[in-house]
């Protein structure tokens, strides 16, 4: 479905603070990568976004960039603001539905790319089993290949969740080329993606946790 | 009758018909033991829905019949005005998929039934919670509105139960687990039991034995006045076991005889799921064994001991799998340590810190040494705080939430669903059986054992457990093999001697 003004396109300074709101605290290159901006216009953005007192950057071993919580505020009413501009809640609202069917599923297959059973015993998986590997990745194949309609819908009304497609695809891909870490482990594993793209949901329907 | 069966002493059916679960009902008929009544649509029907795209001719006229009979046995009437019968109408395969499939609660109280159970009980707001509980279920299983004819609403649910065998979470558990897609499911349907009914109500689940210990005391967790699902939720708050010897004397004493009665015919430690409702115990699912590692060592070392199975039989009751994990530290003796709350493992090891309500004061106390990151639940924008803890709790969620997945991907150990801990962070507290503990306090957590222990308790690894250590003398025994070796190696050669005999 297309209509006047769709999709509806974010600006720089709210793709920022909203990615940040989505992936939590992160380093530049994350933030860059979730937003599909590159590095230094996304750091202008930030710093800008800092000088309003909505994010803030911590030095250090675990630093980056966070929001404060005027910037958490501020995200949860432009997004909605935004929702509600561009006339298209029901679209969301449609596709957070169809996500939720998928999302126990999607769990259960991180679990069990991350442990096995046997005995009755829970272990890690520590993928010397090739054909327990195939099947996993061979069932998060066919649940993407499920959750593209809904990844559909949400691009069509609103462009900033293209991202989550081409970055869920990328994951994948990078698992069934042999990179273990890319289902549940990296911060751009698969896993992470759909858990920031559930974290959107909810928070752009301001439904709470 | 052909595809349908009663839940009666005298149905000798195998689990592969009965499924798991309806055999395990008739088992305990076969025992005596209290089972609500009710009967079994075999894997046949699913099986022949899964074939033909629908459910076998005839079916609805034994459907019919065996709601005659059950209303009949129970002196009660399926949608009917007054003294209305509730039925629950839940999946069963051969083989244990939990929480795969679809289960519908309270069916058939169409509005005028529950006006019929609200004049009954003197109770409405129970009619009405029951009722919701209803269109909830049956909302969430069939995504069809609830007709207002109770043997309409049967006929939905059975199809629905049998087509939530080829639901793709349900495809996808069997892909994983290897399990044959052309099993079905049973469909058992039964009378409700209500542990919400009143203050002399509840449900709860019961090992024979400490499951985690393996220790030979009852062991468990009751909740008043609440339903089933409320306890597999993690939602509700609820109690040791032990509680009901006070609170209900007579539901106490049935229990332990059930359980001992179960024990003593599997010769196996078990568990029960039970409900009470207004006093009166009754059984919904018996379980055989279940128990891992050092537990199932412990067990099995104690059935010897008890006269009930030879040492060969021990031997062979316990995986050498289960053994490969016990270089993980455990809290040792758990049982003597300050327990502030209890949940599920779901990564193993201990981790020992001072106590943290948000991610971004674990980061900041991470600074001064390790932390215990303690959540309500996590979401990715807690990573930074999981990324900077050495463990971490969730209250609820479990071994598939995000911190369970998150916690196995960094190694570090984790407690998820952790009934009864309530997590204030604006207070920078957290709560638990009556007690306050607030943020900067060391705690210990056991992700094998799920417990949440207050200090710093003694730490070993479990393959120092005694009981562990005599099975294995037994199995060197057996292999005529006493050179230094790991667990596994010890126990496959007994099994291996054990097999040729």
């Amino acid at each position: 479905m297309t209509r006047a003004g769709w999709p509806h396109a974010t600006g720089d300074d709210l793709l920022a603070l909203h990615a940040l709101r989505c992936i939590g605290f992160a380093s530049l290159s994350r933030v860059a990568d979730a937003t599909g901006l590159p590095e230094p216009a996304v750091e202008s953005e930030l710093i800008d976004l800092a000088v309003a007192g909505l994010v803030t950057r911590v030095a250090g071993d675990f630093g980056g960039w966070g929001l404060t919580e005027a910037g958490r505020a501020a995200d949860a009413e432009r997004i909605a603001d935004e929702l509600d501009a561009a006339g298209t809640r029901t679209v969301v609202a449609a596709a957070y539905d169809g996500f939720l069917v998928l999302n126990p599923e999607l769990l259960d297959l991180c679990g069990a790319w991350q442990l096995r059973s046997a005995a009755g015993v829970v272990t890690a998986n520590d993928h010397t089993d090739p054909a327990y590997d195939a099947r996993v990745l061979d069932r998060l194949t066919d649940l993407d290949r499920r959750a593209e309609a809904a990844c559909a819908e949400l691009s069509a009304a609103m462009l900033r969740f293209r991202r989550y497609r081409a970055r869920l695809t990328g994951a994948l891909a990078r698992a069934r080329a042999g990179a273990l870490d890319e289902v549940s482990d990296s911060t751009g594993s698969y896993h992470a993606v759909w858990f920031q793209l559930h974290e959107d949901l909810l928070t752009t329907l301001g439904i709470p946790r | 009758m052909s595809w349908i069966h009663p839940l009666a002493p005298e149905v000798l059916e195998p689990a592969d018909v009965l499924g798991g679960k309806a055999h395990g009902l008739v088992v305990l008929r076969r025992l005596g033991l209290p089972v609500p009544q009710g009967f079994v649509i075999g894997t046949g029907a699913c099986r022949a829905l899964l074939r033909d795209g629908r459910l076998p001719d005839g079916l609805d006229r034994e459907l019919s019949a065996a709601v005659a009979d059950l209303e009949a046995a129970t002196g009660r009437r399926l949608g009917g005005p007054e003294r209305p019968l509730a039925l629950s109408v839940r999946s069963g395969g051969p083989v244990s998929m939990p929480g795969m499939m679809s289960t519908i609660l309270n069916l058939g109280l169409t509005a005028e039934a529950a006006d019929g159970l609200a004049a009954e009980t003197g109770d409405r707001r129970f009619a009405v919670d029951a009722r919701r509980g209803l269109l909830s279920s049956f909302a969430a299983a069939t995504a069809e509105p609830v007709p207002d004819d109770a043997v309409g609403q049967l006929r939905l649910a059975v199809a629905a139960v049998c087509a939530s065998w080829a639901s793709a979470r349900a495809t996808t558990y069997r892909e994983l687990h290897a399990i044959p897609h052309d099993l079905g499911t049973a469909v058992t349907v039964q009378a409700m039991v209500f542990g919400n009914r009143d203050e002399r109500s509840g449900t709860g689940v019961a090992f024979s034995r400490n499951p985690n210990t393996g220790g030979p005391v009852p062991f468990g967790e009751v909740l008043f006045g609440g339903q089933g699902d409320d306890v597999v939720s993690g939602r509700a708050l609820t109690r040791p076991l032990h509680d009901l010897a006070e609170r209900e004397p007579a539901v106490w004493a049935g229990l332990l005889a059930a359980l001992r009665r179960v024990e003593e015919h599997h010769r196996d430690a078990c568990s029960l799921e039970f409900t009470f409702e207004a006093g009166r115990l009754w059984l919904l699912q018996a379980r055989r064994g279940g128990f891992v590692g050092a537990a199932a060592a412990r067990v099995a070392t104690d059935l010897v001991d008890e006269g009930l199975i030879g040492r060969s039989e021990a031997l062979l009751r316990v995986a050498p799998e289960q053994l490969r994990q016990l270089r993980t530290l455990r809290i040792a003796g758990a049982a003597e340590a300050d327990v502030l709350a209890r949940g599920l493992g779901a990564c193993p090891g201990v981790a020992v810190g001072r106590l943290a309500t948000t991610a971004d004061a674990a980061v900041r106390m991470a600074a001064d040494g390790p932390v215990v990151l303690v959540r309500p639940e996590t979401s990715p924008l807690d990573l930074h705080g999981l990324a900077a803890a050495a463990g971490v709790v969730t209250a609820r969620g479990g071994p598939a939430s995000h911190a369970a997945v998150v916690a196995r991907a960094m190694g570090k150990p984790a407690v998820v669903g952790t009934a009864g801990l309530a997590v204030d962070d604006a207070a920078g507290c957290v709560r638990s059986g009556g007690r306050t503990v607030p943020e900067g306090t060391r705690i210990a957590i056991d992700g094998t054992g799920g417990e949440v222990v207050i200090g710093s308790p003694r730490i070993a690894p479990a393959a120092a457990d005694p009981h562990l250590h005599r099975l294995l003398q037994w199995a060197d025994e057996v292999s005529g093999d006493t050179s230094a070796r790991p667990a596994p190696e010890r126990l496959s050669a007994a099994h291996a001697v054990l097999g040729r005999r």
